[in-house]
């Protein structure tokens, strides 16, 4: 059984892989010697082709950001339809729309309330995108492939190890039906990463034995509750602290990192061992670090800490250890003494100075590589590999709630399902005790 | 000149034209084969001999032959791996050869079709690379949410899984199959005409009737007087396995032991009163462990997924399909309504009171070797095997599932079906080597098996044993993870085993009672 899902998790990655960077034959050939790394072609733009209508589910900053990126990402690429739970979110979106991409939406294509979702799927486009907190991801997904719209949907994909499922079986219900996937981890879309990526696939570090990853931050945002606020709405609008609407920051945020070294080692780890607690935070029921050691089948361990307290050191990045060298994952490749032995060349300014910033923005070139996938017809869906990354950022973060080792097998059998039973307005009965390590029966 | 000799075989191009010829009867052979082989592929040649014309029936009630889309999948297509495959030719050949066999020399009355329909049966005459070869895709944008979450489910397990695990009936229709489908399990038996105040008073070691309060359930429980005897058989013992060895000697307290397994009208009053939440009101399992409920006021199953009865009938067939812990958790229930101590037995008074002081592979006249159907010198010339029937529900009588109590005559001490009808679960954990561990030299008395271990011992054979199986000694054991295969739900019942369907118990009672004041702690 664990070798069919590694199986199947090697061909899911390929797909995905594939279809981002349209150059398949790198992860073909398995040999350890060193071969040419295949550096991916970048496109700027989304080829042309016909005219691709999209509608935005969950209209808050990265929503509106995300409406931005598609309609900046070629040519004949429109935003006709917007969904929120809220009005006042979803007319700030609009206004910004308006000012910034000259988009007008009309009226009747605005859409409030929790079925919101189902009226913009519903209102003729062609593509959606799904950015309304994590917890409806599955149910939302579930939707959009029924009623074939090609998605675009951000990270994390679900909350709980039954969402992560029924994610898994709408990807296979979207590749049945040849609909194009596109899910957030936007580092897969990199510039930099991908190319090192390409490097360290050519066998330059030689085999991985290990690896790390961080985000470690400030504490993040927040909403504290007011006056003639229901716990609903308490909740949606400071979602991002809610463990059954965000999954905890591990899940929400840090599995970007998690992803990576999934992504670079080719593998899922099989169980986890981890610590965190809650100290600082404000509103909420989440943790605020958490630190996990991942473990793979082949007993190489990946470490993986993730805080969000202010006044700490702060790292965002990955680490791999291989044979022969490490790399940061992003643009740096060293030898086993330190030695630098291949970085990534960043674009250069006006006046000379490499820079990010020349670079294409990872999260306008994921929707470019959408477009892309959709217009010229190639395969693209990366919600299973998503997927994955999620459940094993649930495993590190189950471990630390209960202070237990848990097993990939056992979240992927697990029934655990947050949330309310009925989504509406008005008081939420839940338990919302934080989960307290060597508590569980 | 040329003759015609000459005229068809030219000497100066024979070889090319020998290949010629060759070629030619090679066209020729293969429109022949494979006229001959389309024609021995049409459900009219299934039907011309194949000798049941119930299976024609319920293939046109099934949705493979009567749905909106008005397409008809043949017999073969199900019944053969797809054309074009190597295993399709052999599988034909076998297939054949196997049928013109038993038109030949089988009795159609004597086949037990209804066995066949079985999920163990049916997936050795119908090809899952055949139902995979049209229905390419799991994931068709209309399936349900059940159908996604199994599906997946499906394609992760794909070795341990088969499309008829649950698609049985989609070939040949039958009314059992909807009735497990629409089953309302709290629904079956009505109100009882009596209902039991109190349970029995046992003031003397003799045969009494148990009656549990508050239901309309009785069944009687007989004294089995403690003693001594050999646990194991001998080394030739037709049939044997090395787990049934070496032979101890044991002692066993007195008990009582109840005359019959346990009956679905046992199971049922059980069920009723204490059943549980299904598991969606389970609420969040990463903290809480259904496995370790301890039992002040007793949490019992959760409903049921199906019907466990099989189709077969309740009342007092025995209970089947309950997991070892739905088992125990029962006699808890039993032990708090009656005020005696309930359990189930351990190996050693199980085989105590099945041998009922007989040291002979049966507790009745008779050698295994005589009744087996695995001799191919029974199966041909027949055995004579009146005396199994008179005690055993077995392969050889069971049309496959299992019977009434009063199908058999008990032992010695008045117990039935303790060999046959269903495998009883015993309290002891299952070792090979269990009895080895005990001291040769010593009378071990009331022994409980190993300390630690995974599955549990399992006594008596069952309606699917051979003869072989069905013998006092025989050892086997729970198969949990086997037993739990294709249970759709996660984490996957702790009460209701999905995938074994001949094994359930009967449970004995300790004697004396200890008249301790029951303040329920």
């Amino acid at each position: 059984m664990a070798s069919d899902r590694r199986q199947f998790i090697k061909g899911a990655a390929t797909i995905a892989a594939a279809g981002a960077l349209g150059a398949g034959a790198l992860l073909k050939s398995c040999s350890r010697d060193r071969r040419k790394a295949v550096i991916p072609e970048f496109i700027d733009q989304a080829p042309e082709g016909k005219a691709l209508k999209a509608g935005l589910i969950g209209c808050g900053d990265r929503g509106t950001g995300a409406a931005m990126n598609f309609l900046d990402a070629g040519n004949n690429l429109h935003i006709t339809a917007l969904g929120d739970v809220f009005r006042d979110k979803l007319e700030s979106c609009r206004q910004q729309l308006k000012q910034h991409r000259n988009a007008e939406i009309p009226d009747e294509q605005c859409f409030v309330g929790f079925d919101a979702y189902q009226k913009v799927i519903e209102s003729d486009v062609d593509v959606v995108l799904l950015v309304a907190p994590p917890f409806f991801r599955p149910s939302h997904f579930d939707a959009a492939v029924r009623a074939r719209k090609h998605v675009f949907m951000e990270k994390p994909v679900a909350v709980d190890p039954v969402g992560a499922r029924a994610i898994m079986a709408s990807a296979r219900m979207a590749d049945a039906a040849g609909l194009k996937v596109v899910a957030g981890t936007q580092r897969r879309h990199q510039r930099d990463y991908l190319t090192t990526y390409a490097h360290i696939k050519s066998g330059i570090i030689g085999d991985i034995v290990g690896a790390n990853c961080y985000w470690n931050q400030s504490r993040s945002w927040h909403v504290n509750r007011q006056a003639g606020w229901d716990d609903m709405t308490a909740m949606l609008r400071d979602w991002i602290n809610w463990r059954w609407l965000a999954g905890d920051h591990i899940v929400e945020q840090h599995m970007h990192n998690i992803d990576v070294i999934n992504w670079f080692s080719g593998k899922v780890p099989v169980r986890a061992l981890g610590f965190g607690a809650r100290h600082r935070r404000l509103t909420g029921d989440i943790y605020d670090f958490f630190s996990v050691d991942f473990v793979y089948d082949d007993n190489t361990h990946m470490h993986s800490m993730c805080r969000q307290i202010d006044g700490c050191a702060n790292n965002v990045s990955e680490y791999i250890v291989g044979t022969k060298g490490a790399s940061n994952c992003q643009n740096e490749i060293v030898n086993h003494r330190g030695e630098t032995i291949w970085s990534y060349e960043y674009p250069r300014l006006e006046h000379g100075q490499p820079s990010q910033l020349a670079m294409k923005s990872p999260y306008e070139q994921e929707i470019i590589h959408l477009v892309e996938a959709i217009r010229s017809n190639k395969p693209l869906n990366e919600a299973e590999t998503c997927a994955i990354t999620t459940i094993v950022a649930i495993m590190g973060r189950i471990s630390a709630y209960t202070g237990r080792e848990v097993t990939y097998e056992e979240v992927m059998n697990s029934s655990l399902r947050l949330g309310p039973e009925k989504l509406a307005f008005g008081p939420v009965d839940m338990n919302l005790q934080v989960p307290v390590p060597g508590t569980a029966p | 000149m040329g003759s015609i000799r000459h005229f068809f075989f030219p000497r100066n191009r024979r070889y090319s034209v020998l290949l010629f010829y060759g070629f030619l009867m090679g066209v020729v052979f293969i429109m022949l084969s494979s006229s001959v082989m389309h024609y021995t592929s049409t459900n009219t040649f299934c039907m011309s001999c194949h000798v049941h014309p119930h299976a024609e029936e319920s293939w046109k009630l099934s949705t493979h032959y009567d749905n909106p889309s008005g397409i008809i999948v043949d017999c073969v297509e199900c019944h053969l791996p797809p054309p074009g495959s190597i295993t399709h030719f052999t599988a034909k050949a076998a297939t054949g050869i196997r049928d013109v066999y038993g038109f030949l020399f089988k009795d159609p009355e004597n086949i037990q079709w209804e066995a066949k329909r079985h999920i163990t049966q049916a997936v050795k005459h119908t090809y899952e690379s055949s139902c995979i070869d049209c229905h390419q895709n799991l994931f068709p944008l209309q399936l349900t949410e059940e159908g996604m979450h199994a599906h997946l489910y499906y394609e992760n397990n794909r070795e341990e899984l088969n499309c008829l695990n649950c698609h049985l009936h989609v070939g040949h229709y039958s009314e059992h199959a909807q009735e497990i489908l629409d089953f309302g399990f709290e629904r079956i038996a009505g109100k009882p005409e009596i209902v039991f105040k109190e349970a029995s008073l046992v003031d003397a070691f003799e045969r009494f009737t148990e009656t549990i309060p508050g239901t309309g359930v009785r069944f009687d429980m007989l004294p089995i007087p403690g003693g001594r005897f050999k646990i194991g058989s001998p080394e030739d013992e037709p049939g044997r396995h090395d787990d049934e060895g070496p032979r101890r000697e044991v002692e066993v307290s007195s008990f009582f032991m109840s005359e019959i397994e346990v009956t679905w009208d046992m199971f049922m009053a059980f069920f009723r009163e204490t059943v549980s939440e299904g598991r969606s009101m389970q609420g969040n399992l990463t903290y809480t462990d259904a496995a370790q409920n301890i039992v002040d006021a007793i949490s019992g199953p959760t409903p049921p997924w199906g019907s466990p009865d099989q189709g077969w009938g309740w009342g007092k067939r025995p209970a089947i399909t309950m997991t070892w812990h739905a088992a125990n958790v029962f006699c808890e229930w039993l032990s708090l309504k009656t005020g005696k101590t309930y359990r189930l037995p351990t190996e050693a008074e199980w085989e105590y009171a099945a041998r009922g002081g007989t040291e002979s592979p049966y507790f009745f006249e008779g050698s295994p070797k005589k009744f087996t159907r695995q001799r191919w010198v029974n199966r041909i010339f027949g055995a004579d095997t009146t005396n199994i029937n008179r005690f055993v529900v077995y392969e050889g009588n069971s049309f496959f599932r299992t019977q009434e109590p009063d199908a058999v005559q008990p032992n010695s001490y008045g117990l039935k079906n303790m060999l046959g009808n269903v495998w009883e679960f015993c309290s002891d954990y299952y070792a090979e080597d269990a009895y080895a561990s005990y001291p040769a030299q010593m009378v071990i008395k009331n022994p409980q098996g190993p300390l630690e271990g995974k599955e549990r011992v399992i006594r008596g054979g069952s309606f699917k044993s051979d003869a072989f199986e069905v013998r006092s000694a025989t050892r086997s054991h729970t198969r949990h993870d086997a037993w739990l295969l294709t249970d759709p739900q996660i984490p996957k019942s702790i009460w209701w085993y999905s995938d074994v369907f001949d094994v359930g118990f009967r449970v004995v009672m300790e004697w004396p009672i200890e008249n301790e004041p029951n303040d329920g702690q």
